[in-house]
C-alpha cells in the first residue's frame, strides 16, 4: 500500500471507531445507555433505566428549506393542532457549536399519565438535526439534567480541520 | 335574549386535574357541573360570568380550539308566549263549555280540552327550558386531539413525512438491531 492509501485507511479506522458516520456528534450521559442499530429511524437514541428516551436524526434539507420559524410553526401545527399534545414552553437555543435552534416542550396524557416530550431542532449542513427527548413526567423531571446537558452537547457542525467533503458527512468526533 | 354556548377543545395533557380545574371554575362563578366523564365536562354558568368563565377555564390548560356561539331565541320566545297565551285561552273557554254541556258533547270537550291542555303545559316546558338556557350558559370542555383532521382542513399538506413520526409512542417504542 502507498501512503496515501495507508493514511485514508487510517483515517476511516479511527473515524469508524469514534462512532462517525453520523453527520453530528452527541454524547451520552451517565445514566443513559446508547442503543446500537436504531437506523434508520433514528441515528441516536439512549435511554435510562426507567424509559427515559433521548433520540437524535438527521433530515436532509437540500436548500436548508425554511427558516427556524418555518419549522417551529410546523412542528407545533402537527403535535399540538393534530395530536392534541399541550405546547408548555418555546425557548430559543444553541447547540455546542453555536448554531441558533428552538426547544419545543409538550406535554401529553399517555395511558391516565403525564408524559414530557422535547424536540429541539436545529439546521445545519443542509439538514434538520432533530433532538427528541420523553418520558413520564415524574422521571423527565428527574432526568433533567442529563437530558439538558445530553442536548447541550450535541454539535451539529463539523470541525475545520475536516476536509470539507468529508464535514459535509461526519461530525467533529475526529 | 341569547343562548351562549362554549366548546374548547384542549391538549391531552394532564386530563384529570384539568376536569376538577373545570368544576371548581364553575362551582366559583355559581355554576354547577352538568355533566363529567374521563376525557369530557360540561358546566353551566350564570349568563352574566360566562366569558369570564371561558377565560378561567382556558388557564387550566392548553386551549387548541375554541368555539363560541351565541344562538338568538328571541323569536321563537315571542311565538311560544303567543301560541301559550292563545292556547290557555282556548283551554279556559273549553272548560266554561264543559261546563254547560250536555253528556255527549262533555266527551268531545274533555277530550279536546285534554289535547289543549298537553300543548299549554308542552309550551311552559319550552319556555322554561329556554329561559334555563338563557340564564345558564352552557361550557363543553373536551380533551382531546383535533385529529387528521385539524391539518386537513388547512389548504395544504406539508410533504414532510418526519413530520408526522413525531411523538412519544415512536420515540418510546425501544428496540435494539432491526426494528
Amino acid at each position: 500500500m502507498n501512503t496515501p492509501t495507508i493514511c485514508c485507511a487510517a483515517l476511516f479506522s479511527l473515524a469508524m471507531a469514534a462512532g462517525c458516520g453520523r453527520p453530528f456528534d452527541v454524547k451520552t450521559a451517565p445514566g443513559f445507555v446508547e442503543l446500537e442499530g436504531q437506523a434508520p429511524s433514528y441515528d441516536y437514541r439512549a435511554t435510562t433505566p426507567e424509559g427515559v428516551v433521548v433520540s437524535v436524526r438527521a433530515i436532509d434539507n437540500a436548500d436548508d428549506r425554511g427558516d427556524v420559524a418555518f419549522w417551529t410553526r410546523a412542528i407545533t401545527l402537527q403535535l399540538r393542532d393534530a395530536s392534541g399534545y399541550a405546547l408548555l414552553d418555546s425557548a430559543d437555543v444553541t447547540s455546542k457549536d453555536g448554531t441558533k435552534g428552538k426547544k419545543l416542550t409538550f406535554g401529553h396524557d399517555e395511558d391516565g399519565k403525564p408524559y414530557t416530550y422535547t424536540v429541539t431542532f436545529f439546521m445545519a449542513q443542509k439538514r434538520i438535526f432533530l433532538v427528541e427527548a420523553g418520558g413520564t413526567k415524574a422521571q423527565m423531571d428527574h432526568a433533567h439534567a442529563s437530558v439538558a446537558w445530553m442536548e447541550q452537547e450535541v454539535r451539529v457542525k463539523c470541525g475545520s480541520f475536516v476536509a470539507p467533503v468529508l464535514a459535509s458527512h461526519t461530525c467533529n468526533r475526529w | 335574549m341569547l343562548i351562549y354556548t362554549a366548546h374548547l377543545t384542549m391538549a391531552v395533557y394532564q386530563t384529570e386535574p384539568g376536569l376538577s380545574a373545570v368544576e371548581r371554575v364553575a362551582r366559583e362563578v355559581g355554576g354547577y357541573l352538568a355533566t363529567r366523564s374521563d376525557t369530557e365536562i360540561t358546566i353551566r354558568v350564570p349568563r352574566g360570568v360566562f366569558d369570564d368563565a371561558v377565560r378561567r377555564i382556558a388557564l387550566a390548560g392548553d386551549v387548541v380550539h375554541k368555539e363560541v356561539t351565541a344562538q338568538d331565541v328571541t323569536d321563537e320566545v315571542v311565538d311560544l308566549e303567543i301560541r301559550l297565551k292563545n292556547a290557555r285561552n282556548m283551554r279556559d273557554r273549553l272548560a266554561e263549555l264543559l261546563k254547560r254541556a250536555a253528556v255527549k258533547e262533555a266527551l268531545e270537550i274533555e277530550k279536546e280540552l285534554g289535547r289543549v291542555t298537553e300543548e299549554v303545559e308542552r309550551i311552559e316546558g319550552r319556555l322554561k327550558l329556554l329561559s334555563d338556557k338563557v340564564a345558564f350558559s352552557t361550557i363543553t370542555v373536551t380533551f382531546a386531539a383535533r385529529g387528521p383532521g385539524a391539518l386537513r382542513d388547512m389548504p395544504l399538506r406539508l410533504p414532510f413525512p418526519w413530520l408526522s413520526e413525531l411523538g412519544l409512542p415512536r420515540l418510546l417504542s425501544l428496540h435494539e438491531g432491526a426494528p
